[in-house]
């Protein structure tokens, strides 16, 4: 036992040795990378005061300023499916940029439903990225709390251990202009923009979409253009199942359900893992729990008695299939779906149906801080150049040549003008067609497809008119002093959020999640969100 | 008992009643029929008719047979082929990789008259006693080592098992006479051609053993893709079936000839449960293929090295 | 092994000879140290170097301004893993789920290493030993698959054609059920690994001297009680042995099984979740590498102290097979 014993200390001392000796290694490694990671954006962002005059002067087609620029790669990032054309595309925007920014880009994207999972640990790899699509419903405020993301009007920001000041002041300038302050108001968190919101519809509203092709055959038009409640739905999703059983009548997944954010009116104050929830249609601020929401437990009711008669598809609760990924395959007839005026033909553009789309409109529409943030681009962490990432972002917002090219692909090749806004798809059309306007920059500037409506764009506008304001708009909880209860929330709604709202279990089960949150720390959480939302509403007074 | 195997089995004297026999052999012919049935299943269905699925259910005897599911997945051919390339470049290079260093490791631990065999093998044991887990071994890999959307990442990290290098170091320890590397060291060889000699081919069967474990442990991971690799270039064959189970779109989004399908055919619908199986029936296949050559040696292999030395 | 550590521990009082002597140590013994530089890189790189990241359990990491420089929190990270009414119920699955297999593993194993040992047809034995070994083959994903041909809610074997067939009622929604999981994972976990451990079984059964059943046969001892008083006894330690060594693992899942055969199914929690995926989970969902760290950290630190319980019974049983 002894010599046991003086074997097991030697080899220790023998370990924290060698742990030691590379340790020691590797920092040195470390500060080394460090040294000439500060050094290459040194060279581009030396002046940001002169350089910063060349973005605000170069909006609209001016390109002063370019030349004093070092070359520098911009990797963007957003959400959706892989496109076999992309490096034509990018080769086009890199040709276009030289004279701009000198700067090439490097397209990719990941996969509907991989980003909730590939974005932390993107973040957490510390990978190199530059502009990357960011929302509010995909894990935005946990990986700005993970230090993911710059904040953009930061005056004393920092990066790569140089002081870079306010970016959006400094190279956005445009964004400014051209944006509704209400998008950049109410996606703050703790007073900095880790995102810049996409300029589009303001208000949300919810509903559904449905193949106007298998609803002309079966004869349910009419049934349809009437259809005001979730309710109504019910006798044309039975004549669908009747009729075509080959066709799930309507398609749910996690997230994407009559309880969804944009169907249910609830506005869970920055984070729809948390509970914690007041009316986006109402006035009151007494932060409540989702079950002490009438409607959303009627809905359960409602989604449940769909299930079980087979109105729904029934591996609802743990498909990873996105609704609109589940229309493009050809077998569903109707999806949730949040709205906005010519929604159904944005959508079957993106997924070679043009033209066999329509929405319901259900519900009235608001605007809660969901919608200010549910489509940004933010800058990395990692960036080596944030300026340069700004000045990017700067032209989605502004130059109409650039954000067409990377939303629609190249002219002749994957669309073609019908006039001078209008295009129609072009014979190559499947290999570059991203379908994700909405993620990039302002989509004012977007052309229409001949089968929208040619002035989709006013009625955008109108959209925004006379929106219900959430009482909240603008507040985002602060987890950090109750992250512990947080997490375990998270997990428990892990549990049973996908399998109620799906109506796959017993609606009676929401008692039991009830419990399990009030176990977990609910109460602490609710008090918290008040307090927060209560100086938050002082504040703004 | 290592060399008993099988083969010096006396029957003559403990030979059971014929129909206690019968019994077990009833017994067993239904347990094969359980282990082959789901493979079957899976064979059958991807050749199965859509349609016929949807309806029917997955059945071994469907209405009707095609090869829709192979004619969709044969338009993507490329990936399926990169995928392939990079399971057997990393499954062969890691294996060769990592029996070399475990070998060269096991072979000094296991000489007696090395003074700090007791520290090294402790080195490894300790590896085995405690494991920094998850989120310090990723942030390794790809904060500091940057191996993110490599093939290395795939390989490294299996390249050395602690419990394989024990079962090495046992084998070169009791089944090398000493006095055989005694004899080579007085004819004046060094220690890598006494290694590489005498040492090596003496230890054909625990290599065998321990590198079929190794190939197994690299063909069938899926885990190391799932934590380190984000594009859609270096993933393994395991990891394109995972994702097309996980979610069909991800067939659809990367087949270049689906968007073609559907420019000529706008009602086309994708053969997605077959398709699904189909994918699997291509990453099963060279397993079982493999197999009954495998297993012979493994089974062979499997009581040599293992626990008892 | 102790012996040389000590021979070659006593200090040599002069330094001259010290020195010399290191020489010839070193001109003997070097290339040992280069020839295990290889495995001690990667080991350092897989296993020493993360152990020192184990601190971003007590840390609040923001990576903007880099680990080593999060603030830290004590132990802070920890406080959701007590808090949770989760934690009792991972820890209780993982160990639960384990027992279960490695009991089964060792009955079914040792049962079926029993009745091959039995067959009179060598031919049949040897067929059936391979089928049954096949599973073993076979990757989580490639099972994931299997399993979900059977319990495909719509369109699975079991809902469209078993239950139908047993007159059941209604169908089984398998994937947000989750009683169904403690009866389908052992079931799963035992159909892959069994070929496994009765092949093990097998080897220690023929390993048995013939002797012992001739006399015994001689002294008229019916088959059945050949097995019980001489089979069992004689294997009883490679049992013993290969059970213990599961049991020092008994805290550490597989992931492949819950993850994958689970299809990570959030409604299936209350039986599936175990502490391997509630690492991952934290990590990937919450995205919190600090909680998920301490989850971590205490896997590895109770793990640490079964391995050392475990390694301490089997040295007392058969000290050649303890690890150290």
């Amino acid at each position: 036992m002894l010599s046991k014993s003086t074997k097991f200390g030697k080899g220790f001392i023998l370990l924290v040795a060698l742990v030691l000796t590379f340790s020691l290694v590797l920092s040195a490694c470390g500060g080394g990378k460090k040294e000439e990671a500060s050094s290459s954006p040194s060279a581009s962002s030396a002046s940001p005061s002169e350089s910063s005059a060349s973005p605000s002067s170069s909006s609209g087609s001016g390109d002063t300023g370019a030349a004093d620029l070092q070359p520098y790669e911009l990797k963007i990032i957003w959400e959706g499916p892989a496109q076999k054309d992309a490096p034509a595309v990018e080769a086009k925007i890199n040709e276009y940029l030289k004279d701009k920014i000198n700067a090439t880009v490097k397209l990719s994207t990941l996969d509907w439903g991989q980003y909730d999972q590939k974005m932390p640990m993107m973040i957490a790899s510390r990978e190199a990225m530059d502009v990357v699509f960011t929302a509010q419903w995909n894990g935005h405020s946990n990986n700005v709390a993970k230090g993911g993301f710059l904040a953009l009007n930061d005056p004393n920001l920092e990066a790569n251990g140089q002081k870079v000041g306010n970016l959006l002041e400094q190279y956005g300038k445009d964004i400014l202009s051209s944006l509704d302050p209400a998008f950049l108001e109410g996606a703050k968190i703790n007073g900095f923009n880790y995102g810049i919101p996409t300029n589009k519809e303001l208000a949300a509203q919810g509903g559904v979409i449905y193949r106007v092709d298998i609803a002309q055959e079966l004869g349910l038009t009419d049934q349809l253009n009437n259809v005001k409640t979730i309710a109504d739905l019910e006798p044309i999703l039975k004549t669908v199942k009747e009729k075509k059983p080959n066709i799930t009548p309507l398609f749910f997944k996690d997230g994407e359900t009559f309880n969804s954010h944009y169907l249910s009116q609830l506005d869970y104050l920055g984070n729809t893992d948390i509970d914690g929830i007041v009316r986006k249609d109402g006035e009151d601020t007494k932060v409540i729990t989702r079950f002490d929401d009438k409607e959303y437990m009627d809905q359960l009711q409602l989604t449940r008695k769909f299930f079980q008669e087979g109105l729904i598809n029934r591996d609802a609760a743990t498909t990873t299939v996105g609704p609109q990924d589940a229309m493009k395959k050809g077998d569903v007839f109707m999806i949730p779906s949040s709205l906005k005026p010519g929604k159904d033909a944005e959508m079957a553009n993106g997924i070679n149906m043009a033209g066999k789309l329509k929405q319901i409109e259900i519900g009235p529409r608001t605007v809660s801080t969901g919608e200010t943030a549910g489509a940004m681009l933010g800058i990395s962490s990692t960036s080596k150049d944030p300026a340069r990432a700004m000045m990017f972002i700067n032209l989605l917002h502004s130059d109409k040549y650039l954000n067409n090219l990377i939303n629609f692909g190249i002219e002749g090749e994957h669309y073609v003008k019908v006039s001078d806004n209008v295009i129609k798809a072009g014979p190559k059309a499947a290999d570059y067609n991203p379908g994700v306007a909405w993620e990039l920059g302002n989509q004012f500037l977007n052309y229409t497809f001949e089968t929208e409506a040619a002035d989709k764009w006013d009625q955008f506008k109108k959209f925004n008119d006379g929106a219900h304001k959430s009482p909240a708009l603008g507040f985002t909880f602060d987890v950090e002093p109750v992250k512990s209860q947080v997490t375990n929330l998270i997990n428990v709604k892990k549990q049973y959020a996908a399998a109620l709202e799906t109506g796959s279990i017993d609606p009676a089960k929401a008692q039991e999640w009830w419990d399990k949150e009030k176990a977990n720390g609910l109460d602490k959480v609710l008090e918290e969100k008040q307090k927060q939302l209560d100086a938050f509403i002082a504040s703004k007074k | 008992m290592s060399e008993l195997t099988g083969k010096r089995k006396a029957y003559s004297s403990s030979e059971i009643s014929k129909p206690a026999d019968a019994a077990i052999n009833v017994f067993f012919i239904i347990y094969t029929i359980i282990c082959i049935f789901p493979l079957l299943l899976v064979l059958v269905v991807s050749f199965s008719d859509e349609k016929t699925v949807l309806v029917n259910g997955y059945s071994l005897f469907p209405d009707k047979l095609n090869l829709a599911a192979y004619d969709f997945l044969l338009n993507d051919w490329v990936n399926v082929v990169r995928s392939y390339g990079i399971s057997i470049f990393v499954t062969v290079a890691g294996t060769l990789a990592s029996l070399a260093m475990m070998a060269l490791y096991a072979y000094p631990i296991s000489r007696r008259d090395f003074k700090h065999r007791g520290v090294f093998s402790f080195v490894m044991v300790f590896t085995i006693l405690y494991n920094a887990g998850l989120v310090p071994f990723y942030i390794m890999y790809t904060q500091y080592l940057h191996l993110q959307n490599s093939v290395l990442a795939l390989m490294i990290p299996y390249l050395i098992q602690a419990f394989f290098v024990l079962v090495m170091r046992t084998f070169f320890t009791n089944s090398v006479p000493t006095e055989l590397l005694e004899s080579a060291k007085i004819d004046g060889a060094g220690e890598w051609r006494i290694f590489a000699q005498i040492v090596l081919p003496l230890s054909l069967p625990v290599l065998a053993s321990v590198g079929l474990l190794c190939t197994l442990n690299y063909w069938n991971d899926w885990f190391m893709s799932m934590l380190f690799v984000n594009d859609n270039v270096h993933i393994n064959i395991q990891y394109r079936m995972y994702k097309a189970l996980q979610d069909l779109q991800y067939l659809s989004s990367n087949s270049t000839a689906y968007a073609a399908i559907l420019a000529q055919n706008p009602n086309f619908q994708m053969p997605s449960e077959t398709v699904r199986m189909a994918m699997a029936v291509i990453g099963i296949g060279p397993i079982v293929f493999a197999y009954p050559f495998f297993q012979r040696f493994f089974i062979k292999g499997l009581t040599v090295g293992a626990v008892k030395g | 092994m102790d012996q040389a550590m000590q021979t070659a521990a006593p200090p040599v009082p002069q330094p001259a000879r010290k020195t010399k002597q290191n020489q010839g140590y070193w001109r003997r013994f070097g290339v040992f140290y280069l020839m295990m530089a290889p495995a001690l890189i990667i080991l350092l790189l897989n296993n020493y170097l993360p152990m020192i990241g184990s601190v971003i359990a007590f840390k609040n990491v923001n990576y903007q301004v880099g680990i080593w420089k999060s603030p830290w929190v004590g132990f802070q990270n920890f406080d959701y893993l007590f808090n949770a009414s989760d934690a009792w119920k991972i820890t209780r699955n993982t160990i639960l789920y384990n027992a279960a297999f490695i009991f089964l593993n060792m009955v079914v194993g040792v049962a079926f290493a029993l009745m091959f040992n039995a067959m009179r047809s060598r031919k049949a034995a040897k067929f059936h030993q391979t089928m049954m070994f096949l599973p073993y083959f076979l990757s989580w994903v490639i099972i994931t698959y299997l399993v979900y041909g059977f319990l495909n809610p719509e369109i699975g074997m079991l809902n469209k054609t078993i239950l139908p067939w047993f007159g059941a009622e209604r169908t089984i929604d398998w994937y947000t059920e989750p009683k169904w999981w403690t009866v389908i994972l052992p079931i799963v976990n035992t159909w892959k690994g069994i070929g496994y451990y009765a092949v093990f079984y097998l080897a220690a059964i023929i390993g048995i001297d013939q002797e012992y059943y001739e006399a015994a046969t001689l002294d008229g001892a019916s088959k059945w009680r050949q097995i019980w008083t001489i089979t069992v006894p004689l294997i009883r330690p490679v049992i013993i042995v290969l059970t213990l060594l599961q049991i020092g693992r008994i805290f550490y899942a597989d992931f492949g099984l819950f993850y994958q055969v689970t299809r990570n199914a959030g409604s299936l929690y209350d039986t599936t979740l175990v502490i391997d995926t509630y690492v991952y989970q934290g990590f990937i969902v919450t995205g919190d590498v600090g909680m998920s760290s301490a989850a971590g950290l205490y896997q590895a630190v109770i793990g640490f102290v079964l391995v050392l319980c475990s390694n301490l019974v089997i040295r007392r049983i058969s000290k050649e097979d303890a690890l150290f």
